[in-house]
């Protein structure tokens, strides 16, 4: 009871703080500052006509590796964690609905992810959202099957080949144009096309990759150590 | 679609999901707050696209909807069935 009302309260507070806070949200009608400037030479500089992936990837390709760095950290962290519980009941045969779906659809799921992965410069997407696609649809297959489908040594292969790829293509601008992750160091094309925007597709596949194979190994994990659902 | 109306239905969905989070919460079987929980994600992912953010819309339907919410049903599983 008492943990309830002091609960309660807690969220009261919050919404109190969020609600005060709402009216100084306001648009503003003139991008200023650095969103000026992405908005204004964003497509000219990167080639990419997405420009949440042009600042994602190409001006805060920083910040992406750095996820990038603590999303491999937490799923590891997960994995080593998992290895330490007991083995559960494992799971048990999934009824005909699921494992008809777990056939039909996984193969169109992935190739939708890829597809996002691989458009990214594009139209909305990159890596993250085409990784999670991928990975979701590793996880249904996971559902439709009492046994453990491919092989953890390719997740891990997929994994560490993506993210040394990433760095190493930040250190291809570093040495050609002295910029780490400089996205530009091959021609930008003709923004719009498939094949254009520098690094920007390359970068969004190792990433794509990576988030894909990291959360599918986290999911076989998770599977190994679960009870039947 | 005219602005109105895609403001009605973000405000519609939005009160289904305050609806179903408290549902969540109050609810007695495990199985159904886990099954409510995905909604209240997938109506998140509603109002992402809603508001014309696409990407994170597809990232919340299939981490939020489908990924966690077949997490905690294998996590229900290995704690044996509906407790509460």
């Amino acid at each position: 009871m008492i943990r309830n009302i002091a609960g309660l309260m807690i969220t009261a507070a919050a919404a109190a703080v969020l609600f005060a806070m709402a009216p100084g949200l306001d648009v503003p009608g003139e991008l200023h500052g650095p969103a000026g400037y992405y908005v204004e030479n964003g497509v000219e500089e990167t080639g990419s006509v997405n420009l949440v992936t042009a600042i994602v990837v190409a001006y805060r390709g920083m910040d992406t590796l750095g996820e990038v760095v603590v999303l491999f950290s937490a799923s590891t962290a997960v994995v080593l964690i998992l290895t330490l519980i007991p083995m559960g009941s494992g799971p048990s045969r999934p009824s005909p609905v699921v494992e008809l779906t777990a056939r039909v659809l996984p193969g169109t799921i992935t190739l939708f992810g890829i597809y996002v992965v691989t458009h990214g410069h594009l139209s909305p997407g990159g890596g993250f959202p085409g990784g999670a696609v991928v990975a979701s649809s590793f996880l249904l297959v996971l559902l439709g099957t009492t046994g453990m489908p491919g092989s953890s040594r390719l997740l891990t292969a997929v994994e560490s080949l993506a993210g040394i790829s990433f760095g190493l293509m930040g250190f291809w601008g570093a040495m050609l144009l002295g910029q780490f992750l400089n996205s530009t160091v091959i021609p930008e094309g003709t923004p719009g096309r498939l094949v254009s925007a520098g690094l920007i597709p390359l970068i969004s596949l190792a990433i794509g990759a990576k988030v894909a194979s990291e959360l599918s190994g986290v999911f076989a994990s998770y599977r190994k150590k679960g009870g039947e659902a | 679609m005219s602005p109105e109306l895609l403001a009605a239905i973000a405000a519609g969905t939005g009160v289904m999901m305050l609806a179903a989070a408290v549902a969540a919460l109050t609810v007695k079987k495990l199985i159904s707050a886990i099954i409510i929980t995905g909604f209240v994600s997938l109506s998140a992912s509603v109002l992402f696209f809603l508001m014309n953010a696409p990407d994170v819309a597809i990232t919340e339907a299939s981490i939020g909807a489908a990924a966690s919410t077949v997490i905690f049903l294998w996590g229900r599983g290995r704690i044996g069935g509906d407790d509460q």
